[in-house]
């Protein structure tokens, strides 16, 4: 990229993204992460509850039960699946797998990171589905 | 793709920098960029694989009561995160899906045209260092406890 490029360009104003449903779309991948760092601010939180003690840790619990931050992680949760489902197809693109020769077809790689989603839900299962 | 067109376009360009560089005339070359990339995917990847469960499972489960009883009582949770499987997945799950936010932050208050991308970088990834800091200091400090 030379640089006289940006001269090639005139100035975006700050609604660009709204006139296309693609930028949109753009744009609402970008915004997952603020939910994601709503949840990961109340996961530091439960750190440090942990630190604290037994009563703090259960004032966390409780505190995550409340209905707006029950909704907001409810958010961070679809979030969280919107952007896998973004991020998976990037993969085949970015780094086409191939196996004795034969590129292996994109949809397969989508489906092993789909299934390493379901390994980890499961392996959480597994930890906490019984007391 | 070239390390450049991967960036976005005029990210560093003199034009779109005008508060913090009024003569518009030094192209500077970004040396950090890879490693923000570097973290962003990474971050990108564990925010995929490990936080929808993470998410479902404390963020959703514990608080509405669906987990049997015990299953994240204090002493279990506690024995849990504070110990060298605590810390990898502090790392995994808070600190480094944080620099991936920072780093689509940075570039979504660009995209908006708010602030500026030399103030907006250091604010972003800073605040993204300090509060891994502080996740990592708190599993250490319980493991030292």
């Amino acid at each position: 990229m030379d640089k006289s490029s940006s001269q090639r360009f005139d100035p975006l104003t700050r609604t660009w993204w709204l006139k296309h449903r693609f930028f949109k779309l753009y744009m609402v991948r970008e915004a997952t992460v603020l939910p994601l760092v709503f949840f990961i601010l109340c996961l530091l939180a439960g750190f440090v509850s942990l630190l604290q003690g037994a009563d703090s840790w259960q004032g966390w619990v409780a505190f995550m039960g409340s209905p707006i931050v029950l909704a907001l992680n409810l958010l961070a949760l679809a979030a969280s699946l919107f952007h896998a489902a973004t991020f998976f197809v990037l993969f085949p693109r970015v780094m086409p797998l191939r196996i004795a020769g034969h590129r292996l077809p994109d949809n397969m790689i989508v489906a092993g990171q789909w299934a390493g989603v379901l390994a980890v839900a499961l392996l959480f299962f597994w930890l906490l589905g019984r007391a | 793709m070239s390390k450049q067109a991967m960036n976005k376009p005029a990210m560093n360009k003199p034009a779109m920098n005008k508060p913090d560089n009024p003569q518009g005339t030094t192209h500077k070359q970004a040396f950090d960029e890879p490693l923000w990339w570097g973290l962003f995917s990474a971050g990108g990847v564990c925010f995929a694989v490990f936080l929808p469960a993470v998410i479902l499972f404390v963020g959703v489960l514990l608080p509405l009561g669906l987990l049997p009883a015990e299953a994240l009582s204090y002493q279990r949770a506690s024995a849990w995160l504070f110990s060298v499987p605590g810390v990898l997945f502090a790392g995994a799950v808070v600190c480094l899906p944080l620099f991936h936010a920072a780093h689509r932050l940075r570039h979504g208050l660009f995209d908006i045209r708010v602030g500026s991308d030399t103030v907006n970088k250091k604010v972003m990834y800073g605040a993204a260092a300090l509060l891994s800091v502080l996740a990592l200091g708190v599993v250490l400090a319980g493991m030292l406890s």
